[in-house]
């Protein structure tokens, strides 16, 4: 007790709070920290000494504002430090962070995914057949005519006269329709082949998409509402479509697509050759002999059917003219997308 | 095909602006390339400037000996002094004049008055070269004598015309015609069609020659007539048969020759004329080749005929390939003065093949392999013989026709709102009439249709009749979406771990490639080869990714790049024994460094799928360092010989690896019960894996090694030779209890005395 009454602690903790405002390094403050609360200070030894509670609480009131202000001091100085060392300026931000590795998808495939997923968001599922198809599948059962040049050995890979690579994704329509009950709604991505010599347009090998859609009562206004929304989301909301008259075996009627070039919104460029119009792809309402083919009933079941290349769309969209380089795999190319 | 502009008005005069009608035939009916302006432009009154002019006085030019001084009467007041290098011509002669301010074809020279040696030249007297009706340039043009000085020359002959370049489609045969065009402009703009060219005889048989005519195979070739012509003169066609010869895109030779090209490009049916008198006996017969029987055409080719392919032969042998070639030695020359005329029919599968088997493309056989219409055979040879008349002088004698049965056209019971159904428009039931009408169909009032003889390939389904009024509609279809039942919308679970692998690769360090299916060697000695492959580069359908990998690799080293690390997920063709191979996904990839660096790329990806791999050393590939299985195909390092520098590769099966992946992960207490890690290090024999002493250990220690990892070999001094030690850091945890330090000395003891026993293993530490 005689010490307790010897001390003015609020002198004691009024000088103390003085010497940790003023602390102007951590080292000071810590100097002051050990002067004012450490185990031999006036106040550790006093509670040391304390054995009423009344003078307890007013020397523990007096650690725990002391400490208190001891952190808030040191988070003061800490800060300072940090922005002072900040305002040194003496780290290069310019100099290349710590290096993780990181490679690329082919530009065909963040294409061919971006379409995937246009589709799947439509609710069509995706279907991969296998690339050698029967001449049946190819071309029968899509009603070919037997004398349409794309039949010719000189347009077609044949592995025998029953077998062939197949020369568009279309044989898929096939077997997907053999396998499944309609309603059906899919595409078909993949490889394709036609006996085309390499050149800076032309590729043996090449990727195309098909959709197919078959359904009660479908009709070329859903095709060109689908096709209408695949192109906005691929080529942005500003996009229109048109339809003009075609031919192909499976499709009846049939028409080709386009879509206004998306570089100069219709008013003629370079890319779209100054039609403000880019070709897509052909399309028409599905043949119902094709039905006829798979087993479908042609009165009951109704659809249409889209194709077009995605190394057109990758072309066309990034400016690689030379279709070589898709296949070339030189990490200078591929690196950039 | 390229469409004349004023050819095509003579069928149907329909008043749209030339790119209009370009752009909506676009939509309704054939490609349009583009419209070329050819000859002189009559843009801004050019035309005026073109006139016939009537020579009055023809001199020698008093300064110069090789040009003429004329006076042209050109209807217009005093006669214009023109000075003119060309002499055949003289004064009283009718030609073609362009006076001063005229611009000539190209647009690029106007012409102007001025001086030629010292005498004035108010024009130009003009040749076919310069007004690009032909390409004789000899000589000026000398026209009709009857034709007024002053008349339009535009009036007289095509010195300005647009072309309509199309390309018609498979289905279209009949669009192979300038008659057929003029159709569909008609059904397309409401414009009157004029009657078909060749619609009767316009000139009588002058005689009764009998023409022997023998078809041997009707299925081939339905139907043959042929026409007889005497007193023939061969020459040079009319300026305006050659103009539009030329802006057609066929090359002028005899008035003959051209009669039979025009009156294809007329009406679309190929015609052939044959010097009668080279045919032995005066017969024609259409048959299969013989054995070993050649033929030299009139490219001046030798060609080896296959019994599949038709000829027309005289009595003792093949004189044309029957819809593709005529011979050399039949050929209309200038001293023919007898010509039988071929319009035939011939089935395009024949003409395909004969065209294939020969590498041959004329363009008869364009048209032939379409299928034209076999009623077109008798309206082209009178067309023809009308202009073999007036042209050549001829004389029509005789005629014979052989013709198979003729296949009815289709009738079909259509109803009309079914194109409202297809094309989800509404579509009005007279405007259906009235445009099928138009393009030749017949319409019953219950609407039955017939479809015409032109387009009986093409059309013979109700489903057909509605793209025959649709198509001019496809401007107009609204945009819906289907109404929906049932959705798809998600990716298979082979897709979604596809893209899973893909990722982890990419975040690997790794770069996609797409290399070739078709390879120029395999290692499988069974693997499918093309029969007919395009190049020797691209001849196997592969087995395996890693060839097209290596030869990515081998590239980018080319081309000085570094870091190459690549994959490709892709087909396989694996042989089966028949024609159609097992097809497979798999994933390959190359990358710079040793067997381990491969390795991390193949554990990477089964970390990411939650599938321990397995490795056991295996001889993968010729002269390769080290090699290894795992669950679905192999890693392995690159043999040096193949690509300098170390590389390794894998491959995995994407369906195999894929079945080994958990269908459903169960969740595994790690937070309740805490683990206790240890080191343990062990040296062994040099030939002992490290992956058998962590499966020896996980084997003896049970569920509650959690974890056991190798993280370092070690080999030197201190452990011998011969000997290695292999470092582990292990995790023991349970799911039910704190394990105690009791615990963790069982589980190290059980597994240091299993590795003693199996592998003579001795704990270091």
């Amino acid at each position: 007790m005689d010490s307790l009454a010897a001390v003015d602690w609020q002198a004691h903790e009024e000088e103390a709070q003085r010497a940790i405002a003023s602390a102007a390094t951590a080292d000071a403050l810590e100097d002051a920290r050990v002067r004012y609360l450490g185990r031999k200070s006036e106040l550790a030894q006093a509670l040391r000494g304390v054995r009423d509670r009344e003078s307890g609480m007013l020397l523990n009131g007096i650690r725990q504002r002391l400490e208190a202000a001891v952190e808030e001091r040191r988070a003061e100085l800490e800060r300072a430090r940090l922005d002072a060392a900040f305002a040194a300026g003496d780290v290069d931000v310019t100099v290349p962070g710590k290096h993780y590795p990181r490679g690329r998808l082919h530009l065909l495939t963040q294409i061919r995914r971006e379409i995937e997923d246009i589709f799947l968001g439509l609710g069509y599922e995706v279907y991969e057949g296998n690339e050698v198809a029967t001449v049946w599948e190819n071309f029968d059962a899509l009603t070919s005519d037997p004398g349409h040049p794309s039949r010719s050995p000189a347009d077609t890979f044949y592995l025998d006269e029953n077998t062939v690579l197949r020369t568009h994704t279309s044989p898929d329509q096939i077997r997907a329709m053999q396998s499944k009950e309609p309603p059906i709604y899919l595409i078909s991505p993949g490889r394709c082949y036609r006996r085309d010599t390499p050149d800076a347009t032309h590729s043996p090998t090449f990727l195309q998409v098909e959709a197919l859609a078959v359904d009660r009562s479908i009709t070329l206004a859903d095709l060109q509402g689908t096709v209408l929304e695949f192109s906005r989301e691929l080529f942005g909301r500003d996009r229109e479509v048109r339809m003009r008259t075609s031919y192909f075996p499976f499709t009846e009627p049939s028409v080709e697509f386009d879509v206004t070039c998306f570089l100069c919104g219709g008013e003629g460029c370079p890319v779209c050759k100054h039609s403000g119009w880019i070709e897509m792809g052909g399309a028409g309402w599905v043949d119902p002999d094709v039905y006829r083919n798979v087993g479908y009933d042609p009165d009951a079941w109704t659809g249409f059917a889209f194709g077009f290349g995605i190394e057109r769309i990758a072309m066309l969209r990034h400016g690689l003219p030379d279709l070589r380089a898709y296949w070339e795999n030189d990490l200078r190319v591929l690196g950039q997308f | 095909m390229k469409v004349p502009v004023s050819w095509l008005r003579e069928y149907v005069a329909f008043d749209l602006p030339v790119e209009e009608l370009a752009r909506r035939l676009v939509f309704t009916s054939c490609e349009v390339d583009r419209v070329v302006r050819r000859g002189v432009s009559d843009a801004g009154g050019n035309f005026e400037h073109f006139l016939v002019g009537k020579v009055l006085e023809a001199d020698k030019h008093p300064n110069a000996d090789k040009l003429q001084l004329t006076r042209v009467d050109v209807g217009q007041g005093a006669p214009v002094q023109i000075v003119c290098g060309a002499w055949n011509f003289g004064a009283g002669d009718t030609v073609a004049v362009v006076l001063p301010g005229g611009v000539m074809p190209g647009g690029e020279f106007t012409i102007e008055r001025r001086k030629l040696r010292g005498e004035l030249s108010e024009g130009m007297i003009l040749s076919e070269r310069e007004l690009e009706l032909g390409q004789d340039h000899t000589g000026i043009i000398v026209l009709p004598g009857e034709l007024e000085p002053g008349t339009p020359l535009a009036d007289v002959l095509p010195i300005g015309d647009d072309v309509l370049e199309i390309e018609t489609g498979y289905n279209r045969p009949d669009l192979t015609s300038v008659y057929g065009i003029a159709r569909e402009v008609a059904a397309l703009t409401g414009a009157e069609l004029a009657p078909p060219p060749g619609a009767s005889d316009k000139v009588s048989q002058a005689g009764s020659e009998r023409v022997d005519i023998r078809v041997e195979d009707l299925e081939r070739c339905p139907r043959y007539v042929g026409r007889l012509f005497r007193d023939v003169r061969v020459g040079e066609s009319p300026p305006w048969l050659k103009a539009r010869l030329l802006a057609a895109g066929m090359r002028p030779i005899s008035n003959v020759v051209d009669v039979t090209n025009y009156v294809m490009l007329a009406l679309g049916n190929p015609l052939h004329a044959f010097d009668y008198d080279t045919l032995a006996e005066g017969r024609i017969v259409v048959r299969r080749a013989g054995p070993g029987e050649e033929l030299v055409t009139l490219d001046g080719t030798l060609r080896k005929l296959d019994p599949e392919d038709l000829v027309i032969a005289d009595a003792e042998r093949a004189i044309a390939i029957g819809g593709v070639m005529g011979g050399e030695d039949t050929e209309v020359s200038e001293e023919t003065t007898s010509v039988l005329l071929e319009a035939a029919n011939f089935e395009p599968l024949t003409i395909l093949r004969s065209g294939e088997r020969h590498h041959m493309r004329t363009e008869g056989q364009t048209r032939w392999e379409k299928g034209v219409d076999p009623h077109l055979a008798p309206q082209a040879a009178r067309y023809a013989t009308e202009l073999l008349v007036e042209l050549a002088g001829a004389r029509w004698t005789g005629e014979a026709e052989v013709t198979a049965e003729l296949p009815a056209p289709p009738v079909i019971p259509y109803r009309p709102r079914r194109a409202e159904e297809v094309v989800g428009m509404a579509f009005d039931d007279a405007e259906q009439r009235e445009r099928l009408g138009r393009l030749g169909f017949g319409v019953a009032s219950d609407f039955t249709v017939t479809t015409p003889t032109w387009r009986a390939r093409d059309v013979r389904r109700e489903i057909d009749v509605v793209e025959e009024v649709a198509r001019f509609h496809l401007e107009a279809v609204p945009a819906t979406l289907p109404v929906r039942q049932k959705l798809f919308g998600r990716l298979t679970r082979f897709q979604r771990l596809r893209r899973q692998v893909e990722d982890v690769l990419v975040g690997a360090g790794f770069y996609e490639a797409y290399t070739y299916s078709l390879q120029p060697d395999d290692p499988d000695p069974n693997a499918i080869e093309l029969p007919e492959p395009l190049s020797a580069l691209q001849r196997v359908l592969r087995t395996t990714l890693a060839t097209g990998l290596l030869g990515a690799a081998r590239h980018n080293v080319d081309m000085g790049n570094a870091d190459i690390a690549l994959f490709e997920i892709a087909h396989v063709y694996l042989p089966t024994g028949t024609p159609v191979p097992d097809e497979r996904w798999h994933l390959g990839g190359i990358v710079q460094g040793d067997f381990f660096a491969a390795k991390g790329a193949v554990e990477s990806v089964f970390g990411a799928l939650h599938v321990e791999p397995h490795f056991d050393r295996a001889q993968i590939l010729p002269q390769s360092p080290v090699g290894a299985t795992v669950q679905s195909g192999w890693v392995a390092q690159h043999s040096p010989l193949v690509l300098d520098g170390e590389w390794s590769a894998f491959e995995l099966d994407l369906a195999e690896l894929f079945s080994y992946v958990p269908e459903r992960i169960l969740y595994r207490d790690v937070i309740t019960y805490p683990p206790l890690r240890q080191d343990l290090a062990f040296t062994v024999e040099e030939g002992v894996a490290a992956g058998d002493l962590a499966a020896a250990a996980r084997e003896a220690a049970g569920e509650e090694l959690r974890e056991i990892r190798v993280f370092d070999v070690y080999r030197g001094e201190q452990v011998g030779p011969g000997r290695k030690s292999v470092a582990f850091s292990v995790s023991f945890q349970s799911p039910e209890r704190t394990l105690s330090d009791e615990d963790a000395a069982r589980l190290r003891e059980a597994i240091v005395t299993a590795l003693r026993e199996r592998f003579g293993a001795e704990l270091r530490a």
